[in-house]
């Protein structure tokens, strides 16, 4: 038992050769009445791995998060863990353990019982869980604190207890339902360092929900966009964020500008789109078989684009070119985002370099021209149903 | 030369004095009432207060001259903290049950409300010509138990719905997720985290029991509870131990209150240090 209780580096190896924090969800569902919030969901999360889920409120990653640890029970399908089905069993026989998002600290009990809380329901002799929950706390360097009420701690400090007290049942899977979103900017980050060194050093998986694009991007091996209950894309950070594979993940994670063509004509090594305004944009051919006619939507980064000012001497037809009329300018202090209106009904959006910015400025009412170059085209796999933008274009 | 930022406005003036004035009407007769308790030999039932002594209080526990007090106080004391056991089990339980919805719910909620809004005299008439009915008879024990109990019930209730609502489901989760059973969550957790709840619902239970008049009116049998035995005082006792007794019974209702709330003070600022 108390081998099981105590986590240091030496324990966190065992752990991986015992069992393996490998999650498998197999057509997950889960429905609340007559509201689907997880449909038919499969995804394998290999052991070891920091894992983000992210999507908007609503998108059903915190109800797998739920799942997960056993708060919910799935309409249907399956979860396995280390490639045991668990469905039906509790978080402590599962192996994971979860970390509110409120932190849930039990405020009747001390940051030391609160941390000794998963022992002494155990059974552990009063000293021995002590003497253990104290050593939790030295690793998160809260035990000078270890007297306190959770009231009397900061955001910050809470959420180490609440870290505390979930490490010490020495779990395969540690499941964060946004940890980070309580806490302030500057803490925010410091806490995302920790978390990620912590997932690396314990070597266990971890499965954390999150809204927060760079939270997701910057933490996680493996990052799941959900939308509707469906997961929309599963990969690298780089993945997700260079070779997006839908409008939706193009427009979630990298806010990326989406256009659409009709594939007009075939080159060596790339095609020609016409987008329905009679915009030419050059495609570099990817594995997918493409035909003249086909339609086909691609992504363009903000930060491959270039903006000028539009003379009436400018080619109508340039390729790989938009015009519109700029909507605001916003300085970011080391770029400008610069938002433009196509025809005043698309929104197309650009971060331009200060120094670039600087050298023509440019500001709300201009017409002007952006313009890329064909190498940082990205050409989805998915066509664009959603022409007027998405509402998570920021 | 004074020079205010912020004047106070007329109507601070005119809200403050109402306020003065409530606070005058709801303690002026109960001080009222403890000053005179403390009449002389010569005084009356009126002001003013001469030759201060103890001796209406000596009065009070002395049979002969006043009607049973002692023996009132020795149903009334008992009763209350039987209703307050009751009180507390039955609503903390019953609060718990309603945290999850079951077809009907709403419908037995307010079906337990509602005996708030009946007359305790028509409630009391009610349980009398029920019991005869049945063939019990009226005792301090049965008929006004049940009777107290329909006052304090639906007050527990309420004050575990308040409770209970506040109470962030994710610490049972918490609780379930660190490996706690059912019973170990609601022991080690969900009991401590609502103690104060109880705390007040068992003030509620004890309070409105002890000081209950017109759901005992009929229910209490034979022998008076205490709010009967000064009801019957006051038609027959003119002397200033009615107020000896008035006020220590208050006394004894503050007594109980007082511990209710220091416990209750004493758990939170043990919590928030």
């Amino acid at each position: 038992m108390t081998s099981t209780s105590n986590i240091d580096a030496n324990d966190a190896v065992a752990v991986q050769s015992e069992g393996s924090g490998q999650i498998r969800l197999v057509n997950l569902t889960k429905t609340f009445g007559n509201t689907q919030a997880v449909a038919n969901v499969s995804l394998t999360i290999p052991h070891g791995s920091y894992c983000c889920l992210i999507g908007p409120s609503g998108c059903g990653k915190t109800t797998i998060l739920r799942m997960i640890a056993g708060h919910e029970t799935p309409t249907s399908g399956d979860i396995l863990i280390g490639g045991t089905s668990v469905i039906g069993q509790p978080p402590v026989n599962r192996g994971t353990a979860m970390m509110f998002q409120s932190y849930a600290l039990f405020p009747h009990l001390t940051i030391l019982d609160n941390v000794a809380f998963y022992l002494k329901m155990r059974g552990v002799k009063k000293d021995e869980r002590r003497r253990q929950a104290h050593e939790m706390l030295e690793r998160v360097q809260l035990d000078h604190l270890k007297e306190r009420m959770p009231a009397q701690l900061s955001g910050g400090q809470q959420q180490r207890v609440a870290l505390a007290r979930a490490l010490i049942t020495n779990p395969k899977v540690l499941l964060l339902d946004e940890p980070l979103s309580a806490l302030d900017e500057f803490l925010r980050l410091q806490m995302r360092g920790e978390l990620k060194s912590l997932q690396k050093e314990l070597g266990i998986t971890f499965v954390h929900v999150t809204h927060t694009q760079p939270e997701a991007i910057a933490l996680a091996d493996m990052v799941v966009v959900m939308d509707n209950g469906t997961i929309e894309q599963a990969g690298t950070a780089l993945e997700i964020f260079n070779k997006p594979e839908t409008p939706y993940v193009a427009r979630f994670m990298g806010a990326q500008n989406v256009l659409t063509g009709k594939v007009d004509a075939m080159l060596a090594g790339s095609a020609h789109l016409v987008s329905h305004r009679g915009e030419k944009f050059e495609i570099p051919l990817t594995k997918r078989s493409t035909e003249v006619g086909d339609t086909v939507s691609i992504s363009i980064r903000r930060d491959v684009i270039s903006v000028k000012k539009a003379s009436d001497t400018d080619p109508a037809a340039a390729v790989n070119t938009v015009f519109g009329v700029v909507d605001s300018t916003e300085y970011q202090g080391n770029f400008v985002k610069v938002s433009l209106k196509i025809d005043g009904v698309d929104t197309f959006v650009a971060n331009i370099s200060d120094a670039e910015y600087f050298s023509e400025t440019v500001g709300p009412g201009d017409r002007v021209m952006a313009s890329w170059k064909t190498a940082g085209v990205h050409v989805l796999s998915k066509v664009d149903t959603d022409s007027a933008g998405s509402p998570y274009a920021i | 030369m004074a020079l205010s930022y912020n004047p106070r406005p007329w109507t601070f003036y005119v809200l403050a004095t109402l306020f003065g004035l409530f606070i005058l009407f709801l303690y002026g007769p109960m001080i009222s009432v403890l000053i005179l308790s403390f009449q002389g030999p010569n005084g009356s039932l009126n002001f003013p207060l001469r030759e201060p002594s103890l001796m209406w209080f000596d009065e009070v526990f002395s049979p002969r001259r006043v009607g049973d007090v002692p023996g009132a106080f020795g149903r009334s004391f008992p009763l209350a903290m039987i209703v307050m056991v009751l009180t507390i089990l039955i609503s903390v339980t019953a609060g718990f049950g309603f945290r999850h919805k079951f077809s009907g719910s709403s419908a037995i909620f307010y079906t337990a409300i509602a005996s708030l809004i009946i007359p305790g005299l028509v409630l009391s008439i009610g349980i009398l010509v029920t019991a005869r009915f049945l063939g019990i008879s009226a005792d301090w024990f049965s008929t006004a138990l049940g009777a107290h109990l329909s006052w304090t019930l639906p007050f527990g209730l309420l004050i575990m719905f308040a409770v209970l609502g506040r109470l962030d489901p994710s610490y049972e989760e918490a609780a379930f997720d660190l490996g706690a059973s059912r019973w170990q969550t609601l022991k080690e957790v969900v009991v401590p985290i609502v103690f104060p709840g109880i705390i007040a619902v068992a003030l509620f239970g004890f309070t409105l029991s002890y000081d209950e008049f017109p759901r005992s009116w009929l229910t209490a049998g034979t022998k008076n509870t205490l709010p009967l035995e000064i009801w019957t005082m006051t038609t027959n006792v003119t002397s200033p131990s009615l107020y000896a007794l008035g006020a220590i019974t208050t006394g004894i209702s503050f007594l109980v209150i007082g511990l209710a709330l220091g416990s209750i003070i004493l758990i939170q600022r043990k919590r928030a240090g």
